[in-house]
């Protein structure tokens, strides 16, 4: 219903709101850190901040089905953190953050069973495992689970409230700021300790379906999430870690859901044209059908642009049981993919699943680009704490990670809490982001300018052609990645010409924003690491090899005066003991 | 949540071996004591013995059992009287359980005994499914006050005044003018007796000054009403009289002091042509005027005077300066008082239809000052003996030729459809007391029907045999002016006589009919008071009069619906005594009242726009709150929240989920469908069990589910029956108009055919939800219904989801 | 893959604030129109979630494939018990498909 909207910046009111810990997203980490800092200490003050609803936020809003990562009998949190390294080519992962989350990871999945997250099970009353690390759920109703759960342990929950800024104290965070989508308010949350879990950034590239009539979030991500977690840290000049790193993966080609699990569980071996095994065929040397999960993620698309397209995962053989239980594992997470199959009249024993590249996205929980954090997840900013994928250095995490990761953090900002109080509150800093915020919305109706849907086509289009998108196969070279940078300064430059017509617009121009800043660091990463390591995930056409001298984790800081962006490094160091490149 | 370690002690009555002769008795009992929850499956042939208390005591003491499920027929006394020996073994009465196979028809002859103990198996797998989950309660009690509020201080509101303060009871009598007495004050007589009006109120009048239990509030209105049934807090705000209560002596000066001419009535007629001693007379008496500062209307009660100070000059203070006793308060300002009630009794009364709107008819309202409404009839007939200034120049013994045209406005579509039942004896009334005063005064009636119910039938006699009074059988067609007489000219055409007649008068009274007064149009808005189509509070309820649709609050006399005085005060006193139960200091509420899961809530407000009672209230995070005191536990809310986040105690979602669950589905056999039926306690419960009295050849297919409205019946628990391969779902309420809880048959009616149309677009037959009305002897209509329903789902085939394997761990 | 909604079926909730639907939806997508009905405000930026259709309590809301993605018509309708749930699906070729599972258990 439309809501009168404002005149000038005097009409917004400002709500203040004063809390222990502000928890910035409230998806799976988010929810988790919340139930953690309550059965810490159920007096401590805990706010979530969340721009949807928390019942259905984020990327598990239409649910989840199977927990990518829980150690079974006989394993070790080091065994998994093995798998994990051995997944992303021998890494460099950052190992200590891995072992804390892999041995914290159990718990989380037990406290989701015990909150009446129904888990598959064997005769037994075993879990059971679809792989060597997943296990099965039904879970339709996970996000409302973990929702209800954050509510009963009394976290303070304000939905509808979009964050577009940290609130600092010289260097540390206090807080955060944003606005209400709905009512219209300025919000400044002044926390003690602030734990960002946004999830990771979707939509800075074109989605290869975006063109075509409401298909623009044909996306596995959820596109709802845009990297508004990195974006406010990356303003206040957090160092980001493997922002190159993106997660590309093998999804169902069109509709864009997942498949490579389903890949692995049903051992349906990706295929091309001629019914090619392509990992056995091709990649046999760094594991065939167990190959990292990049390579799985690039074959295809080789496959294709060496004109022995189209690809699928080959459902030929599956029983009839099977592909029921197949199409139950979608309902859990993608339910439309059952719909789409529908919609074709297809039989995948008979036409098996085609599949492509997805569009790349930057989420560390399945690769490892974000915040670089310490152990207690702090990260460089004093106060200000990640998980889940807003964290960087660790990758597979997926939920039961992100899940882990949430309360770490928690564990984290309680510590650090302990030990300081809430400062003054900086009514200039306060004042110059309402301004800020309201802006496009307050252009009047004389304004000629950019709307935000506008800015977001320019920007993927550019993203996709020159900074390694589906419709590049994902390569890029260093004269398209300066191309990028310079564009995106332009756009970045151009804000000043975003109009909101109402809050849900004006919502869409910060994600806009928010995706710049994070699109140029991403770009710029990708321009420092001269090397090929990850191929699908992060393809220098013209350094196709992996050269040693980049086995570092290749890190950023953006600067607050000047906007300039310094890359540089840090080593890698091996915790736990093993071959690199094997599981 | 705790984790659940449930203990339950199962009984099976077989008195006299009935269930022995159905159904493979010992299959049962060997089953069931192999269940994980059960500790204890007894057969007992006597259920009157003290061993079986002892055995129960004991196992109570020794923590073996802490629920106790009885399976067998009862009737309700037996139950009444088991609950009552159980009592003293410390068993939390809700922790019984009670299956009751006979009512679900496990008698009934005919069945073949393999089907009969299928069915009886899943009828106690149902019971213990909820057993399992039943949950110690206690009654509440909440606090309450033994003040109650009258809104309405005429003759309905004071003799319930005086009813309560008779039983202790303290009572605050708010009313809005500035005297007591309401209408009825203003009336000449009572009929049938013709006894004066003002001496039964005088009578109330006096008991009700004499007691220190009552408050009176003139020249008040209620602002707000806040609080709960027992608790309210009800804001009443007084305007100034400008005269000290207390002081004023009524000795009249400042009447005579003052300069300021008000004039009674807004239908006076200007400019007067016809200057006849009749004419000039009433129109004078109409035109009759009061000074700014007078005394209480309409009874002088309180005795002070009061000031219209809005029509009072700047500065003039002629009455403050001749009051002997200083009783005039130029300075006063409007008071308000919060009074905390237990219970709130409307008897706001009417007014009188406003004849002026009557213009097609043409009867001269307005128009002619010799044409008044019968309310002004009672003015006049009362002036002269009442010691109001009579008439100037004129008195009754002037009137000649009398006209009463009645119906007007009344029993017609443009203007009230409803007949206001009193104004044909009210006629009557006025003709019989007129012959007394003007003995040859000739009286001629235009009427359409005289309804003259019960005893008024003896009224309608003598006035028939009065001589000088004549009926006429139709409405007037034409009234105009006689030439320069100043009379009037009527012509109708009657139907007894079949032809025009045509009569002279001095007079026509036109008796217009009764609508809801001001107030109680006030206090419906205050109160969010629902109204029927005409604006009275009429019960939703036949059989439930005194009730409104908020709880606490109770409505009497006029402002329910037109009725006479004597009827006014048996209504109010019938209100009265259903108050008084929130007037005992505290209330006492059923612990099986509705609670709400906040960690599920997303504030759609559904349960609120929802409850047929307004029995929620936004608290200060936006979450609906429930008054325990207005709650009547229908479970509406349960039944219409679309996230299954409310739920009745001992009633909750759970559990009706847990016995679905349990039904098997295909216990009668693959190929025969199976009916889910949930039916309302109130009709269609009692229709099945009177169909198992009958002796009925209830079909076996059907195992119902009792709830207390159908309304409580959520989506959910229906989807859950269809998926689990139950062919039919049978939702029985009441017809619109006759459930206990307003509208939950109407509310379950949309809402299952909402779902049902959502099986439409699954492929799903949408027949398989099916809603019916059934009232308490519908007992061969609900055989029949479900007989051709069950015809109905042997044509469409088994429920697809019978086949559907749920992926189960 | 947007919603559709039957604006004869759909009665805005009744609700002073926001239908149901506007409420889950994760891309704060839904609003209630001039008309007190529901409606999608951005077609093209559905995520096919399907948190509006479960939670609508008159179902009156449907997703469907665009046409970019697959022929007309296929179905894909979820029915919400209250621990369960149902999935029918029906594809083009007017072939029927039914799911059920379990999505809550019991909270220790």
């Amino acid at each position: 219903m439309a809501k009168k909207l404002p005149d000038n910046i005097d009409e917004i009111q400002t709500e203040v709101i004063e809390t222990d810990l502000l928890i910035v997203g409230g998806g799976n980490a988010g929810c988790f850190s919340a139930i953690e800092g309550k059965k810490i200490n159920p007096d401590l003050k805990v706010t979530i901040m969340e721009k949807a609803h928390i019942s259905r936020s984020g990327a598990t809003a239409a649910g989840m089905d199977a927990i990518n990562t829980y150690i079974p009998e006989g394993k070790t949190p080091e065994d998994l953190v093995r798998w994990s390294r051995s997944q992303v080519g021998g890494g460099p992962i950052r190992e200590d953050l891995a072992l804390s989350n892999a041995k914290e990871l159990n718990q989380a999945v037990d406290d989701l069973e015990a909150w009446g997250l129904p888990i598959v099970k064997n005769e037994d009353g075993t879990f059971k495992y679809r792989g060597a690390w997943d296990i099965s759920i039904h879970g339709e109703q996970l996000k409302p689970i973990m929702a209800e759960k954050a509510i009963e342990v009394g976290a303070e929950v304000y939905n509808r409230v979009v964050a577009t800024s940290l609130l600092m104290d010289g260097e540390r965070c206090v807080g955060a700021m944003g606005f209400g989508v709905k009512d219209g308010k300025f919000y400044v949350f002044r926390a003690k300790a602030v734990i960002i879990s946004t999830g990771g950034a979707c939509g800075l590239y074109k989605s290869y379906t975006s063109d075509a009539t409401n298909s623009h979030h044909q996306t596995w991500m959820c596109p709802f999430n845009v990297g508004t977690g990195y974006a406010v840290g990356i303003r206040q000049e957090a160092e980001m870690t493997s922002m190159e790193q993106r997660w590309v993966a093998t999804r169902t080609k069109d509709h864009c859901g997942p498949v490579d699990t389903i890949s692995v569980g049903y051992k349906s071996a990706i295929i091309n044209a001629k019914g090619d095994r392509i990992l056995q065929k091709h990649y046999a040397h760094l594991g065939g059908d167990k190959a990292p999960r990049y390579i799985r993620a690039n074959a295809p698309m080789e496959e294709w642009l060496a004109g022995r397209g189209p690809t699928f995962v080959d459902t030929t053989h599956l029983s009839p049981e099977e592909v029921k239980e197949l199409k139950i594992d979608y309902l859990n997470e993608r339910p439309t993919f059952v719909l789409f199959l529908a919609s074709r009249g297809q039989d995948i024993t008979k036409d098996p699943i085609e599949i492509y590249g997805s569009d790349p996205y930057i989420v560390g929980g399945h690769t490892q680009s974000g915040y670089w954090v310490d152990l207690e997840r702090m990260t460089t900013i004093p106060g200000l704490f990640a998980a889940g994928e807003t964290a960087g250095g660790s990758p597979n995490k997926f939920v039961g990670g992100c899940a882990a990761e949430g309360k770490l953090a928690t564990r984290g900002a309680i510590n650090y809490i302990s030990s300081v109080s809430l400062p003054e509150l900086d009514s200039k800093q306060v004042g110059q982001e309402k301004e800020r915020v309201f802006a496009p919305l307050l252009r009047g109706p004389e304004f000629d300018g950019v709307s935000p849907l506008e800015m977001e086509e320019r920007m993927q289009r550019l993203m996709d052609e020159y900074a390694g998108g589906t419709s590049q196969f994902y390569r890029t070279n260093e004269e398209r990645l300066d191309y990028a940078l310079k564009h995106l300064k332009m756009l970045q430059s151009q804000v000043i010409y975003l109009y909101a017509k109402d809050l849900h617009d004006l919502m869409n121009a910060h994600e806009v924003i928010d995706r710049l800043d994070v699109a140029e660091v991403l770009t710029h990463h990708l321009k420092f690491r001269k090397e090929t390591r990850w191929q699908g995930w992060q393809t220098r056409s013209d350094y196709p090899e992996i050269n040693p001298e980049f086995d570092c984790f290749v890190e950023s800081r953006r600067n607050k005066e000047t906007g300039e962006i310094e890359a540089f490094t840090r080593p890698y160091e091996q915790i736990v003991s093993g071959d690199r490149y094997k599981p | 949540m705790k984790k659940l370690n449930p203990k339950v002690g199962v009984f099976i009555w077989d008195q006299g071996g009935w269930l022995a002769r159905a159904i493979d008795l010992d299959a049962l009992v060997k089953k069931f004591t192999k269940a994980k929850v059960v500790v204890r499956c007894e057969v007992l042939n006597d259920l009157w013995s003290t061993a079986l208390l002892d055995l129960i005591k004991k196992d109570l003491e020794a923590g073996q059992v802490d629920r106790v499920m009885w399976v067998g027929r009862f009737t309700s006394y037996q139950i009444k009287c088991i609950k009552g020996e159980l009592a003293s073994t410390g068993l939390n009465p809700y922790l019984h359980e009670w299956c009751d196979l006979e009512e679900q028809g496990i008698c009934v002859e005919g069945i073949e005994p393999g089907v009969q103990t299928c069915k009886a198996m899943t009828l106690i797998q149902m019971a213990l499914a909820r057993t399992r989950l039943l949950e110690p309660l206690e009654p509440m009690e909440l606090p309450g006050s033994n003040a109650v509020l009258i809104i309405g201080a005429g003759v309905a509101g004071l003799h319930a005044a005086l009813s309560f303060v008779e039983l202790g009871k303290r009572v605050y009598l708010v009313e809005k003018q500035s005297g007591v007495g309401g209408k009825v004050a203003l009336l000449s007589r009572f009929y049938p007796r013709l006894c004066d009006p003002r001496c039964g109120l005088e009578f109330v009048l006096h008991k009700l000054s004499e007691s220190d239990l009552v408050g009176f509030y003139t020249l008040s209105n209620l602002i707000s009403l806040d609080g709960s049934p027992g608790n309210f807090q009800a804001r009443v705000q007084k305007q100034p009289r400008y005269v000290n209560e207390v002081r004023c002596n009524t000795c009249g000066a400042c009447v005579d002091a003052c300069p300021v001419e008000l004039s009674w009535s807004s239908g006076v007629i200007q400019n007067l042509t016809h200057k006849t001693k009749i004419l000039k007379g009433v129109n004078g008496f109409l035109q009759s005027t009061r000074k700014a500062i007078h005394p209480s209307i309409p009874m002088a009660f309180p005795s002070a005077f009061l000031i219209e100070k809005e029509h009072c000059p700047p500065e003039c203070r002629e009455c403050e300066k001749v009051c002997p006793t200083q009783a005039v308060e130029l300075n006063q300002s409007p008071l308000e008082e919060i009074l905390r009630v237990g219970a709130v009794l409307i008897t706001t009364g009417w007014d009188p239809y406003p004849l002026s709107k009557v213009v097609e008819k043409d009867f001269g309202y307005g128009l002619y000052p010799n044409v008044i409404s019968n309310f002004e009839m009672e003015q006049l007939l009362g002036s002269e003996t009442q010691g109001q200034s009579p008439p100037s120049g004129f008195s009754l013994s002037d009137l000649k030729e009398v006209g009463f045209i009645q119906c007007v406005g009344s029993r017609d579509l443009k203007h009230l459809k409803y007949c206001s039942s009193v104004c044909c004896s009210a006629t009557l009334k006025q003709v019989l007391y007129l012959k007394e005063q003007v003995p040859d005064v000739n009286c001629y009636i235009f009427y359409q029907d005289i309804r003259s119910p019960g005893f008024d039938e003896d009224l309608y006699l003598r006035v028939r045999l009065l001589d000088g009074v004549v009926f006429f059988r139709d409405l007037p067609t034409t009234v105009g002016p006689e030439g320069d007489t100043g009379k009037l000219n009527i012509i109708a055409n009657d139907i007894v006589l079949g032809r025009n007649v045509e009569v002279s008068l001095d007079l026509l009274v036109l008796a217009g009919g009764m609508i809801p007064s001001e107030g109680s149009q006030e206090v419906a808005r205050v109160l969010n008071l629902p109204q029927n189509q005409y604006g009275f509070f009429e019960s939703h309820l036949q059989c439930h009069p005194e009730e409104s649709q908020r709880t606490g609050i109770y409505v009497g006399g006029c402002a329910r619906e037109p009725m006479n005085v004597a009827q006014s005060i048996e209504s109010s006193h019938r209100a009265a005594m259903k108050a008084l139960k929130y007037l005992e200091g505290t209330v006492q509420v059923e612990p099986t009242y509705p609670v709400l899961d906040k960690t599920k809530c997303d504030q759609c407000k559904r349960c609120m726009e929802e409850c047929p009672f307004s029995s929620f209230v936004f608290d200060e995070k936006g979450f609906p709150s429930l008054d325990l005191a207005k709650c009547r536990q229908c479970g509406n809310c349960m039944g219409v929240c679309p996230l299954v986040a409310i739920s009745l105690r001992h009633n909750t979602i759970k559990q009706m989920a847990a016995q679905v669950a349990a039904i098997n589905s295909s216990f009668i056999g693959s190929n025969e469908p199976v009916i889910l039926a949930f039916l309302c306690e109130n009709g269609a419960y009692k229709a099945a069990q009177f169909a198992v009295e009958l002796g009925l050849s209830i079909p076996p297919n059907v195992i119902f589910i009792k709830v207390p409205c159908a309304g409580a019946v959520n989506n959910a628990l229906i989807a859950d029956a269809v998926s689990s391969g139950i062919d039919g779902v049978l939702i029985a309420g009441c017809k619109d108009g006759q459930c206990q809880y307003v509208w939950g048959n109407q509310l379950v009616r949309k809402r299952s055919s909402d779902l049902s149309d959502k099986l439409k677009m699954m492929m799903i037959e949408p027949e398989r939800i099916r809603f019916e009305d059934l009232e308490i002897r519908d007992a061969g209509k609900y055989v029949d219904i479900l007989t051709s329903y069950i015809e109905d789902l042997r044509a469409m085939g088994p429920n697809p989801f019978k086949f559907i394997k749920q992926f189960l761990f | 893959m947007p919603p559709r909604i039957d604006i004869e079926k759909c009665d805005g909730c009744k609700a002073q604030e926001e239908p149901l639907c506007e409420q889950v939806c994760p891309g704060g997508l839904m609003s209630l129109g001039e008309n007190m009905k529901a409606y999608c405000r951005q077609l093209r930026d559905c995520w096919d979630c399907m948190a509006c259709v479960k939670i609508c309590p008159v179902g009156a809301i449907e997703t469907r494939v665009p046409y970019q993605l697959g022929y007309h018509v296929a179905k894909l309708i979820p029915m919400m018990g209250t621990d369960t749930v149902t999935w029918t699906c029906q594809d083009i070729n007017g072939k029927v498909e039914r799911f059920k599972y379990r999505n809550r258990n019991d909270a220790e």
